[in-house]
């Protein structure tokens, strides 16, 4: 084989061994336990600079407490359980990312191999979650979200339509965590509802089992 | 007192349910019940009311873990306990039911129930 022939047989090798492996490896390490540091309101923007829709505002002003699946121990889901104030694990496979959250024993896999969402998968509490690396940021696209869940446990609600979705985006900057989440939902909201959200590194963290009585989250 | 850091102690807005602008105190009340439980911890007391009627209130406190985490424990409170003071922020609903978010114990014990400084400060130790 002459040289030019070489080099570019090396280069389709790397480019085919990049391709199937190292798309899926972490441009940043974000294992371990995470502590909760967000910023005040729980990261939730001031409601007075979201903007709903005209249908938003109606779902919202119709909210009460009967509505708040957290008081009645049901996972609060993507995108309310997107920040809570309880700690994370984070695993990070080749193929996916695992978020452990303490909060009712919520799992998530965000998948890092390119897939999309299976035509059978249904909508769900959780949704379907792929990830991929922009630099150091690790994006996150959620969609299938159920349209029983909400953004935050104020009222703000999520409509669960097929053009709503959410992006999150983490960054580690030495022992911190942000976050940044965005939840797309053209018909509740006019621009992308915006919530942050920060954690500390806690190598000697533990994140504990949560079990849940409903007849202790009545609001009345 | 255990000191974590964490930064909040509900995932609930509170502000929907309880009327967090303002709070009430009740005086020289005893326990009738504790629990410490997911999603929410709950305390049962009875006091005097102006009138000299007993009458009984419920109080919400964090959850379990987020309580623990805090040093507030499940042995915080017990039965028939008697309690100097108690404040907190009442239910939108009416009901006699508050959000909890200090304590004061015979004994001069402190219990900051809600916020960033949450836990127990023991009498002469502040």
């Amino acid at each position: 084989m002459n040289p030019v022939g070489r080099i570019g047989l090396i280069v389709t090798v790397t480019a085919v061994a990049i391709h199937f492996t190292g798309v899926a490896y972490a441009q940043a390490d974000f294992e371990g336990i995470w502590n909760p540091q967000h910023p005040p309101r729980m990261g939730q923007p001031d409601p007075a600079s979201v903007r709903l829709t005209p249908e938003g505002q109606a779902e919202y002003e119709s909210y009460g407490p009967d509505k708040d699946p957290t008081l009645r121990c049901l996972m609060p889901g993507i995108p309310l359980g997107l920040v809570d104030p309880y700690p994370i694990e984070i695993v990070q496979q080749d193929h996916q990312i695992l978020l452990l959250y303490e909060h009712f024993h919520q799992v998530r896999r965000i998948f890092m191999d390119g897939r999309e969402a299976p035509d059978h998968w249904l909508p769900s509490i959780g949704g379907y979650s792929t990830g991929h690396w922009e630099g150091e940021t690790l994006v996150v696209r959620t969609t299938l979200m159920s349209p029983d869940n909400y953004t935050w446990t104020n009222g703000f609600p999520y409509s669960g339509d097929e053009d709503a979705y959410v992006i999150e985006r983490y960054r580690r900057d030495g022992d911190e965590l942000t976050f940044t989440g965005e939840v797309h939902d053209p018909r509740y909201y006019e621009e992308p509802y915006v919530v942050n959200g920060r954690w500390n590194f806690a190598p000697d963290g533990e994140i504990w089992e949560y079990e849940c009585i409903p007849e202790f989250g009545g609001i009345q | 007192m255990l000191l974590i850091g964490f930064s909040a102690t509900a995932h609930h807005n509170g502000a929907t349910y309880f009327d967090i602008s303002t709070e009430l105190e009740h005086s020289d009340a005893t326990v009738v019940s504790y629990d410490l439980v997911n999603p929410h911890g709950r305390l049962v007391y009875v006091f005097m009311d102006d009138e000299g009627n007993e009458v009984e209130w419920r109080a919400e406190l964090p959850s379990a873990n987020n309580a623990r985490r805090r040093g507030l424990g499940g042995d915080l409170f017990r039965p028939g306990d008697r309690l100097t003071a108690l404040t907190g922020s009442p239910s939108r609903s009416g009901a006699n039911f508050m959000r909890l978010t200090r304590v004061l114990f015979a004994n001069g014990d402190v219990a900051q129930i809600t916020g960033r400084n949450a836990g127990v400060v023991r009498a002469g130790t502040e």
